[in-house]
């Protein structure tokens, strides 16, 4: 979780490309998404969990907040609970489903906000720039210059624990690596000739911006952005796991981990369904967003 | 005020003698604590800090009786042999200092000594004065205005009212060494590195956050309490499922509050488990300002019969005993309530019908809980029992979740602060090893926050007047009776909600043999050995 | 070359002041009373005053945070609230001990990275390349506290193989690279390479394979240069990245420590910020982030400087 670079050598904004569009550009790569099978199948488990997620009160067969210490912790495959309960008697599937809907909001509610703000300071900065430029990106740069989970951390440690704070705190940790790429990129992009071209034909600054410049930039800031839900889900649920992020009784699945810690040596299996609920769905994050890289040829 | 200079690798605690010598034996024990108690005398980290830091490097005049397990033992002798108040004036107390007492660095143990110890908590303008070790110390003993030294074996006391209970406040107070203070040049952090005290072990080597390595003391003043094992190691490990794990794996031969879960795998694996109730108290303590729901007795009463404090002795893998006050039943002073305190949901039910509520039309309450926190038990879980059984007769429960120590703070600082957020009662758990922490100190009319800790603004004049009986009597009985009927009147007007008393479980390897988990908040670790 | 190393420090120096302030701001937005982990519950209102001007934290913002920041240009980062030690004695204590995880950490992912990487990058598309990329893209996936818990169980409480927590018998402060150390040391050491070893293998599987798929390597290769000879002409091109990437990641792991030294009560800086966080401990606080921040910034400064001398042409203003 260390790992905002993670899918970027080094630094992204040093590597990341604008790209350039041909016609039939998002069609060549939807057929070259749909040849990367692993990348599909991620998709299709994504899809799954988030129709959980929407579904919930629908699919899930009890109350995820009702328990009954009298029938806590039992193991997986007992009748009525098919995942077993969890240390205050509440039904783990349905806690599990319900959980969907908060880790999913964790991991991609920071990353969409900071996608908004990050490419809004990055492409303004990279296409006014100058002293604009110099303000905003070195004020970034004193952000990026904390290690992400530190940063994570100490934001919600001083904030105090809860999901509005760990939401607030982890959309702050990734703005500077998506405000940088968006720099970035625009500034190659300001520097491209039919830009050059276009404002000298006395094209309005916001027409350049929505023509030019956010149709081959927006792409490449999405990839990465994909690439960091994976991040964020592991850190939002490294935060409830300390303690820092989502309070009880909701049934967040890095909570959950964090509360059923000590049952891990009677009911092993139990305690460890949302650890692997979050592996899987982070780790389709993952696959998917190597798919949609190499789909749409960002680097 | 470091511990040296800043340099990588300048990392010694003590000493550097080293600490591992063959064949001796070494009983190694799990705090839950995340630090190590400071061994400067005065020690922070709460109750788990005096248990194991207090009483063991030191003494303090008045000690507890540790040896009993079947009943709550009281206060013994220390480095007092007795005490006793001036019949003339009931504010002026005579404490007679044992002879041929001496401090681990051989400088004599006397009144002088005693004097200096009250100094450096009390007395700003001291030189040995410590603001970290007053901190913990001054409110241990509000009573104490003045003292001095008599002869070398007697000090002289004077408390600012006639106070039955001052020999409680003196067993807080524990005595460092004058002379090594002197020796290691007049300071704290210098002391803290080599520590001296009275008590049956030794500081061998201090690690700050890692290990306290104790060695026993042969010369120790009670024959009966010198130590059967010749190390202690004292290691820091807040989490339970750590704690769990050094145990199994043979890390550690001791470890404080097993998590219950763990519980059934750490008895297959042939770990001894004890525990016994203490003194300890875990409630929800009422609001009584105006407009608060729990100013209704009736209500006050059904809360107390709709806890289910089976299910809860369950939740927690049998490690609780359920409340039926505010001291537990084996306690002296729990007296002859007639209201019993029970789970009884018909009975609760029709108590909120005559109230005006019911389970379609519930009262709504607002209660702050913590989700962690020292003699907290495991709150979340306990907390959410609790607001089922209470939604079930009627009450509904919104939880104001504060971490552990804004929970003090609002704590201290009473219901009617902004702090404590409009909320109707308050979950602090409580040592209450002495008739004021377990009684006096919440319900007390005149110790109204910010003065005192009556979070809940009660009064009451006829309790109060008990309170004063207590303070004011200078004869056991007569306190005792006092103590007795001020607990039945608590309990009988539903003053809190009780739900449980901690049995502050241990897990302890096959080898550990010797130790009598008594009914207190310390230990005694002398006959612990390694069989 | 020298001027842009020159303009590379000197733009070090805002970021410096930058983080600082933000250390300090942090610290400061928090509610709550910052003598709490000191006073005992029932302390009165006129002891906590007393305290509040002991400690200074009654005088404005401005003036203690210029006051921390002069003192912390000359190591002194205050005293702990909780401890009353010296914060910079004990920050560079916990500094150590997660330099030993996080190097012993680097080392491990590391190896394992490169090894993964050049087998799934030389052999792109193969069976192996497709095992390895699935091992690369599982140790960023992972939450790896959670794997520690079950390497925990698994290997100390059940097996009894090794111990569980702490950095040695005797604690830190005599730790020396022998077994009775080292035991202590491999599983914390392992979880905390799981992510690494990913992110290493992924950045140089990519590497590998788009070097190998240049025209002039197939150039190369038409005119008769051995595989070994490809082989180094691949590692030459990628050693750079692979070193950056390496840096980063040692920086990574020394701020992001806490999590895996929470699992396995290792006494470094994550310990240290858990329990400063939870005791509110400001001074140790700020400290503890401080430290690690410039730890982060200089290791930046350090991979830049590195990478320019390599390969100047990575140099940009």
């Amino acid at each position: 979780m260390n790992s905002i670079s993670s899918f970027l050598p080094a630094d992204p904004a040093k590597t990341i490309e604008p790209i350039e569009k041909s016609p039939g550009y998002w069609s060549s790569v939807f057929k070259r998404f749909k040849k990367d099978k692993l990348a599909v199948f991620a998709g299709c488990i994504l899809v799954l969990i988030l129709l959980m997620a929407i579904l919930a009160p629908y699919i899930a067969p009890m109350d995820p907040y009702a328990g009954r210490t009298i029938r806590r912790l039992r193991p997986v495959g007992t009748e009525g609970f098919p995942l077993g309960t969890d240390e205050l008697g509440r039904d783990m599937l349905s806690r599990l489903i319900y959980g969907a809907r908060y880790s999913l909001m964790m991991g991609v509610t920071p990353v969409i906000a900071a996608f908004c703000i990050g490419s809004l300071i990055g492409i303004v900065s990279g296409y006014v720039g100058g002293k604009t430029n110099t303000v905003l990106m070195r004020t970034i740069d004193v952000f990026y210059a904390f290690p992400s989970v530190l940063l994570a951390v100490a934001l919600s440690g001083a904030l105090g624990a809860g999901l509005g704070n760990a939401l607030l705190s982890l959309t702050i940790v990734f703005i500077p690596p998506i405000a940088r790429v968006a720099e970035a990129v625009t500034t190659q992009v300001r520097n491209r000739d039919y830009v050059e071209a276009a404002r000298a034909s006395g094209a309005s600054a916001l027409t350049i911006i929505r023509v030019h410049v956010l149709g081959n930039v927006l792409g490449p800031i999405f990839v990465y952005a994909t690439g960091l839900i994976s991040v964020a889900m592991i850190l939002a649920s490294g935060l409830s796991f300390l303690g820092l992020g989502v309070r009880p009784p909701e049934p967040e699945w890095g909570l959950m981990l964090n509360t059923l810690r000590t049952a891990i040596y009677t009911q092993p299996l139990v305690a460890a369904l949302p650890g692997a609920m979050i592996f899987i769905t982070s780790i389709s994050f993952n696959l998917l967003s190597d798919g949609l890289r190499s789909a749409m040829d960002v680097k | 005020m470091g511990l040296g200079a800043g340099s990588l690798l300048d990392l010694s605690g003590v000493s550097l003698s080293p600490a591992f010598a063959q064949g001796a034996s070494t009983l190694r024990i799990a705090m839950t604590a995340s630090d190590i108690p400071i061994p400067n005398g005065q020690t922070d980290q709460g109750a788990e800090g005096m248990r194991f830091v207090g009483y063991t490097i030191f003494d303090s005049l008045v000690l507890w009786d540790l040896t009993k397990t079947d009943t709550a033992g009281g206060l013994v002798p220390g480095l007092a042999t007795s005490w006793r108040v001036d019949p003339a004036d009931q504010r002026r107390w005579l404490f007679t200092l044992r002879d041929g007492v001496t401090f681990h660095d051989g400088s004599a143990f006397d009144a002088a000594a005693v004097v200096w110890n009250f100094d450096k908590i009390l007395k700003a303008d001291a030189p040995q004065f410590d603001q970290r070790q007053a901190a913990q110390g001054r409110t241990r003993v509000p009573s104490v205005r003045s003292y001095r030294v008599i002869d070398p074996k007697t000090v002289e006391f004077v408390t600012a009212a006639p106070n039955a209970l001052f020999p409680y406040e003196m067993s807080w107070i524990v005595m460092s060494s004058p002379a090594q203070w002197e020796k290691v040049g007049r300071s704290w952090d210098a002391f803290v590195r080599s520590p001296s005290g009275t008590g049956p072990w030794k500081v061998e080597r201090y690690v700050p956050r890692e290990r306290l390595d104790l060695v026993k003391n042969d010369a120790y003043w009670n024959p009966a309490r010198r130590p059967k094992t010749d190390r202690l190691a004292l290691i820091p490990m807040p989490e339970a499922t750590a704690r769990t794990a050094a145990l199994l794996s043979g890390q550690v031969d001791w470890i404080e509050a097993p998590a219950s879960d763990t519980l059934p795998q750490l008895r297959s694996r042939g770990m001894q488990i004890t525990s016994n109730v203490y003194p300890h108290n875990w409630t929800w303590h009422f609001s009584r300002i105006e407009g608060s729901p729990w100013n209704d007795i009736r209500v006050r009463k059904a809360a107390n019969l709709a806890v289910d404090r089976a299910g809860m002795v369950e939740l927690l893998g049998g490690m609780m005993v359920p409340a039926r006050g505010l001291v537990p039943t084996t306690s002296p002073w729990f007296g002859k309530p007639n209201f019993e305190v029970k789970t009884d949901l018909a009975a609760a039910r029709a108590l909120m019908r005559e109230a005006g509520f019911s389970v379609q039309n519930p009262l709504a309450v607002k209660a702050i809980i913590s989700p962690s926190g020292s003699g907290q038990m495991q709150p979340l879980v306990m907390n959410e029992l609790i607001q089922q059984n209470l939604g079930e007769v009627g009450i509904k429960v919104d939880f104001e979740v504060m971490d552990w120590n804004t929970l003090l703070a609002s704590w201290r600082a009473g219901a009617r602060d902004p702090s404590s957020r409009g909320a109707h009662s308050t979950n602090s758990s409580y040592f209450s090893q002495d008739p004021f922490t377990a009684l006096i100190r919440h319900v007390d009319g005149n110790l109204h926050p910010p003065t005192g800790t009556n979070w809940g603004f009660y009064a009451d004049p006829a309790l109060d007047a008990l309170f004063a009986k207590i303070r004011s009597s200078f004869d056991d009985a007569e306190q005792l009776s006092a103590i007795q009927a001020a607990h039945a009147k608590i309990v009988d007007d539903a003053l809190f909600l009780f739900v449980a008393h901690d049995v502050a479980p241990r897990a302890l390897s096959p080898r550990v043999r010797g130790f009598a988990q008594a009914q207190n908040w310390y230990q005694d670790l002398s006959p612990v050995f390694i069989a | 070359m020298l001027i842009y190393l020159a303009k590379r420090l000197v733009y070090t120096i805002p970021i410096v002041l930058g983080v600082s302030l933000v250390c300090f701001a942090l610290v400061h937005i928090a509610p709550g009373d910052p003598l709490v982990s000191v006073l005992p519950p029932d302390a009165s209102e006129a002891l906590k005053q007393q305290l509040m001007a002991a400690y200074g934290f009654d005088r404005p913002y401005y003036e203690q945070f210029f006051k921390w920041l002069w003192r912390a240009m000359q190591g002194d980062l205050g005293t702990s609230i909780a401890t009353g030690r010296d914060v910079t004695t004990e920050v560079l204590r916990a500094v150590r001990n997660t330099l030993i995880l996080a190097v012993a950490a680097t080392i491990i992912g590391f190896f394992f990275g490169l090894l993964f990487g050049f087998v799934a990058g030389y052999f792109r598309n193969s069976l192996v390349d497709k095992l390895a990329s699935f091992l690369a893209v599982i140790g960023v996936s992972i939450p790896h506290y959670w794997l520690g818990m079950v390497l925990v169980i698994i290997f100390a409480a059940q097996l009894n193989w090794l111990p569980p927590t702490g950095a040695g018998p005797g604690g830190s402060s005599d730790w020396r690279p022998d077994w009775l150390h080292l035991r202590h040391l491999i599983l914390p050491a392992i979880t905390m390479s799981v992510i690494p070893m990913g992110i290493v293998a992924r950045t140089i599987r990519a590497l590998v394979a788009d070097i190998l798929n240049q025209d002039f390597v197939q150039a190369l290769r038409a005119k008769g240069l051995s595989e070994f000879g490809i082989f180094a002409h691949v590692v030459k091109n990628c050693a750079p990245t692979a070193l950056a990437v390496m840096g980063l990641q040692l920086g990574y792991l020394l701020g992001g420590s806490i999590l895996i030294e929470t699992v396995f009560s290792w006494p470094g800086t994550g310990f240290l910020l858990n329990s400063a966080i939870f005791q509110r401990d400001l001074p140790l606080l700020q400290g503890t982030i401080l430290v690690l921040a410039m730890f982060f910034v200089v290791l930046n400064l350090a991979v830049d400087v590195i990478q320019t001398l390599i390969d100047p042409r990575i140099q940009r203003a």
